[in-house]
């Protein structure tokens, strides 16, 4: 880093003047010629260079001439000093970059008519610049093409050797994925080892390269860059929210580009903290589900027993008459919703709108509910702030992150990379809490690999060891004696001892990630799944609230507790009220004020609240009876939640089941009427990211088939139940919205939560601590004997729910292999191999499985993907249900596993 | 009226002059070689240059030369010509049209999409009979686009002569267009490892 250090506010740099072009410009010691020369606007050709990694050095283009040197100095490994007098232009430059240019034409192929790179290429924009006719002693590489990798083909005869995708690769994304290897006499770009490429797949090395040496397999020769209409849009998979450019011709999806491109080279360093433009493979590689045959084209009704397709107006007119009848025979109690944090804030807002004020129920709920609504709910009831306390330039710009049971880079990859600038740049101290070596554990500082399900157990080992080393910030703690005073007496009941027995992490350890978090500046909690997908989320969040308030991280800023969604829009969809407990804003329903504001808005009655129900609830009413009717938008429950919640008898049991997707899903099979809905890159609204950010999406193609936007549907059934509402667009549902929750659509940048733990700390704080703080070793020592392995679920890199399952591109890279991820070593003392089958035997039941050697897995886990279903591995996880939340844990287990 | 112009009238009037004046232009016209030209029975020579009904070529040993690079499609002012592109899988590095058109009726016949065409896949034949009572067979697709070129090939050929951009005489396999090709001699044979799997496939 030693070029850019003014991108370092660690390190301060001595001002300095110089000349350039005979124009004085002062810039800091020490930083890179071209970049002071292109922060004064000045365009100078650089092939191999991109601000968001160290110049490098090779392409020869960046020619300057320096006073005092004879002959010109590439300007963007030259170093600024004091007194430089530059000069940038002129006509002996020209023809020194003009030989730079017929040095990587001598040996390129000119095959620019077949090339996808044509018309996006920067080594035919600077022959053209030059005007480079014709070349002396031209020759040929003739290298092969490397076709070995899963999504990306190496044409190494087009390549220029300016080493953008190796250093983007090493030293923004921290994969190291790529290398030059001499071959044939060239330089040439290989994965590692030349082996085939093997890693994250993010395709940021596709997004840099300048020319068309590296190409994209799912779009290779079916277009010129000139053809496609380039949309730019938000990501549909992870709470990351990236902006990307979906590019379509005609009605298909051809590509999709990142913002990070070559072109887009000129920068400063610090502006990668707020995202350095590129995506990951889920946004670049997974588009294909959209233009996908298996899209429902029309609306489905079931006759005999057989979904059938049916005309539109049938369809609807079948819903709206059947729900009005429901309604009218057994009161809109009768009636639940579902809904996927899929849609977009618009959608989730009418979703709550149309349950609420047309049919007039509060049982609603969306996929937030599988987690996310832990953390909300933890941290309003805490610091009255329902949403992630941070940013990704507070992420980046951190001194000490602790992160939580979060496998980052496979979840969020885009956070994770902010992460790693923290790491690169800012020399951050992370600290990984969790039970498996993810890559980000490999690269944090102190990595903490605990027990399975000893997170929580940890994070209490922490808030004793900070008052027991007496790090805590007595500014903060004063205010509340008396909550200190309890949590002091709370946490002296727990013993160290059996913290390190339970997290098996040694004590000086324990201590020293204490003093790590408690004496950083800027210190960042970040909890992911492995906090609010497993039991005792709620509370789990709330210790680590704990400790974020009395090592002063409250409201202090640049710090917080912050988590991160798996779902794009699982923090609007809490923000737009499609919860039972919250209305629109996160006002409680239970609020008198604000239930009058919105009943006075919509002009309707609202449903009481204690009628709500939540998920699990709402399942349960189905299978009672209670609930005749039931109305999913996108959610699978059936495809999602383990057997025991007997999802299949749940909506069996239904009068009418309507189904609102993209895919005829397990759950629509069972449905009465399945109504076809557009993706994300067929309508228009907004999404609202794990930062709060709000950002819009945008039509790139006309609906698949008959398909409609989701709001059009929803629009459609709550006008024939007799609520007239007269959306014409995504737009007018906005305005309503920004008169509603003024300040939301913030132009996209959300406001800085300001965190106050004065109500909390102040009533009913002591009586929920002693209950927090109960030693629960003794339990979990027993269940560990009686059944040794931890089985969890979850989430890989390259999936996303079970919408990417969807995807031919995803599926390629990352199949169903059906088999059980474990230790080698314990595949060793159970003597199996690869593929041998195991019998997984759980308190649910038991499955014959195949296994697979992980090297994440620590001894004593085992992980199946969440995204398959096949072999069933789900049914065998226990659900349990938040007391505080409903939120239904059922990702991990503790198993018995045997050979077959 | 004078007497003599009035002699002179009478005279006229007598011996049916005037009949005579204008039987002399028809009479004239019995000697003269005919202006009108009995198409369709008659057809005339048209010059190699002339901007005809576009044709695809291949080269002689019935390979397809277009490599789908859609240079046409963006050459082509009045947007009648429509490329999708694929991968040839089972040669290393091959492009082709997977589809190809052509809206005739479009067309302006400006010979800009010839020009365009890196490898010369595109001529313009002397072929301009092509109407029809259904207009929608003036979409002309990628089979009918090569039933035209080779249908015409000669004639395509020549024009390609004419405009300069094949030489007359040499094969057209010396213009083939190989990825990679080399910048010094556009006409030197294929790079060896690419030279036996041509041949594989033609064979």
């Amino acid at each position: 880093m030693g070029l850019k250090p003014a991108t370092n506010p660690e390190v301060e740099a001595k001002p300095i003047e110089l000349t350039i072009d005979g124009r004085s410009v002062s810039a800091s010691d020490g930083v890179s010629l071209y970049d002071v020369i292109s922060s004064t606007g000045k365009i100078v050709p650089a092939m191999c260079y991109h601000y968001t990694f160290d110049p490098f050095g090779s392409c020869g283009m960046c020619l300057v001439m320096v006073e005092g040197k004879k002959a010109p100095v590439r300007s963007c490994t030259a170093k600024a000093a004091a007194g430089m007098i530059v000069r940038t232009e002129g006509d002996d430059l020209f023809q020194a970059r003009k030989k730079a240019v017929e040095k990587h034409l001598s040996v390129h192929p000119l095959d620019c008519p077949v090339c996808d790179a044509d018309g996006h290429c920067e080594l035919q924009d600077m022959a053209f610049q030059h005007q480079v006719t014709n070349l002396a002693n031209a020759k040929q590489k003739l290298i092969p093409e490397d076709t070995r990798s899963l999504v990306l083909d190496f044409n190494m005869n087009r390549c220029i050797a300016c080493g953008e995708c190796i250093n983007v690769c090493k030293d923004v994304l921290m994969i190291d994925a790529l290398q030059f290897m001499k071959k044939g006499g060239f330089n040439q770009v290989v994965a590692k080892g030349d082996q085939p490429l093997s890693c994250e797949f993010c395709g940021d090395c596709l997004a840099v390269c300048p020319v068309g040496a590296i190409t994209n397999k799912f779009s290779k020769y079916l277009y010129k860059p000139w053809q496609l209409k380039k949309t730019t849009t938000t990501c549909n998979y992870c709470g990351d929210g990236c902006q990307m450019h979906v590019e379509t011709k005609d009605r298909e999806v051809v590509r999709v580009t990142s913002p990070l491109s070559w072109k887009n080279k000129w920068g400063d360093r610090s502006e990668t903290a707020k995202g350095h433009g590129g995506i990951c493979v889920r946004g670049r590689f997974g588009f294909e589900y959209i233009d996908s045959t298996a899209r429902l084209q029309q609306p489905l009704m079931r006759r005999d027993g057989k979904l059938v397709e049916a005309p539109w107006l049938e369809a609807v007119h079948s819903v709206v008459d059947r729900l009005a009848d429901i309604k009218a025979k057994h009161g809109p109690d009768a009636i639940a919703g579902l809904i996927t944090a899929r849609c977009t804030n618009e959608e989730l807002y009418l979703f709550q709108k149309l349950m609420r004020v047309a049919i007039g129920t509060n049982q609603l709920d969306s996929s937030a509910r599988y987690g996310h609504i832990n953390f909300v709910r933890a941290a309003q009831q805490a610091v009255g702030v329902g949403r992630a306390m941070n940013d990704w330039e507070d992420l980046t710009k951190a001194k000490a992150i602790l992160l939580v049971g979060s496998n980052l880079t496979e979840t969020n990859p885009l956070t994770s990379v902010r992460v790693k600038d923290a790491i690169r740049i800012y020399k951050a101290q992370v600290i990984v809490v969790d039970s498996a070596q993810t890559n980000i554990a490999r690269l944090a500082s102190h990595p903490m690999m605990v027990k399975p399900g000893s997170e929580g157990v940890f994070v209490q080992g922490l808030v004793k060891s900070v008052i027991e080393q007496d790090l805590i910030d007595t500014e903060a703690t004063a205010k509340y004696p008396k909550a200190f005073a309890v949590l002091q007496e709370a946490v002296a009941k727990l013993s160290f001892e059996s913290i390190t027995a339970a997290t098996g992490i040694a004590l000086d350890q324990i201590h020293e990630a204490a003093s790590i978090f408690a004496e950083a500046p800027r210190a960042i909690i970040l909890c992911a799944e492995g906090v609010v997908r497993r039991p005792a989320g709620y509370e789990k969040i709330l210790s680590l609230m704990d400790l974020a308030w009395i090592t002063g991280k409250l409201g202090r800023p640049g710090c917080g507790v912050t988590t991160v969604t798996e779902e794009i829009n699982e923090q609007g969809a809490v923000d737009m009220g499609a919860a039972p407990e919250f209305l629109p804003g996160q006002a409680p329903i239970t609020d008198a004020a604000a239930r009058d504001r919105f009943a006075k808005a919509w002009g309707a009655e609202l449903p009481a609240p204690e009628k709500g129900a939540t998920l699990t609830e709402i399942l349960k009413r189905c299978r009672n009876g209670q609930i005749k009717a039931l109305y999913i938008v996108g959610e699978n429950p059936l495809a999602t939640l383990p057997k025991s919640m007997d999802v299949q008898a749940a909506l069996k049991g239904l009068d009418l089941l309507v189904c609102q997707d993209l895919f005829l899903t397990e759950t629509a099979r069972f449905a009465h009427v399945v109504l076809p809905a557009c993706s994300y890159a067929e309508k228009e609204g907004t999404f609202t990211n794990l930062e709060g950010k709000v950002l819009r999406i945008r039509q790139a193609m006309d609906p698949v088939g008959e398909s409609l936007p989701d709001w059009h549907i929803m629009t459609a059934i709550a006008s024939g139940l007799g609520c007239q509402l007269d959306y014409e667009s995504p737009h007018d549902i906005q305005r309503e919205i920004m008169k509603l929750l003024p300040g939301y659509y913030n132009l996209g940048q959300p406001r800085k939560p300001a965190p106050d733990p004065n109500k909390y700390l102040s009533n009913g704080y002591s009586a929920e601590v002693k209950a927090r703080y109960q030693p629960q070793m003794e339990a979990m020592a027993a269940t560990q004997a009686a059944k040794p392995f931890a089985l969890a679920l979850g989430q890989l890199l390259y999936h996303s729910g079970k919408l990417s399952t969807q995807a031919p591109g995803l599926i390629t890279i990352a199949p169903n292999t059906g088999r059980l991820h474990m230790n080698a070593k314990d595949m060793e003392r159970l003597g199996l191999t690869d593929g041998t089958k195991v019998r997984v035997t759980t308190a649910q039941g038991k499955l014959d499985v195949g296994v697979q050697a992980d090297l994440a897995m620590l001894p004593g886990s085992c992980f199946f993907p969440e995204h398959f279903n096949e072999p069933p591995v789900k049914d065998l996880m226990a659900v349990e249900i938040d007391r505080h939340t409903g939120v239904p844990y059922f990702k991990f287990t503790s198993a018995t596993i045997q050979k077959v | 009226m004078s007497v003599g112009a009035f002699t002179k009238r009478v005279w006229q009037a007598a011996l049916f002059t005037e009949i005579w004046d204008a039987m002399k232009v028809t009479f004239k016209h019995m000697f003269h070689r005919p202006i009108t030209f009995q198409y369709p029975r008659e057809q005339r020579t048209i010059p190699d240059t002339h901007r005809g009904a576009l044709g695809l070529l291949r080269y002689d040993d019935g390979q397809e030369r277009c490599v789908g690079c859609d240079l046409c499609e963006a050459a082509c002012p009045s947007h009648c010509i429509k490329v999708i592109s694929s991968e040839d899988k089972s040669l290393p590095l091959q492009r082709f049209a997977s589809e190809f058109y052509i809206d005739i009726t479009k067309c302006v016949f400006c010979g800009y999409c010839v020009e365009a065409c890196p490898v010369n896949a595109l001529a313009m034949t002397k072929m301009y009979e092509y109407s029809t009572h259904d207009k929608r067979t003036l979409l002309f697709d990628k089979k009918r686009l090569y039933d035209i070129g080779e249908r015409h090939l000669t004639d395509a050929k020549k024009y390609l002569y004419a405009h300069g951009q094949e030489k007359e005489g040499q094969e057209s396999r010396e213009y083939r267009y190989f990825f990679p090709q080399s910048v010094i001699k556009p006409t030197q044979p294929p790079p060896k490892h690419l030279m036996k799997q041509v041949d594989e496939k033609s064979a």
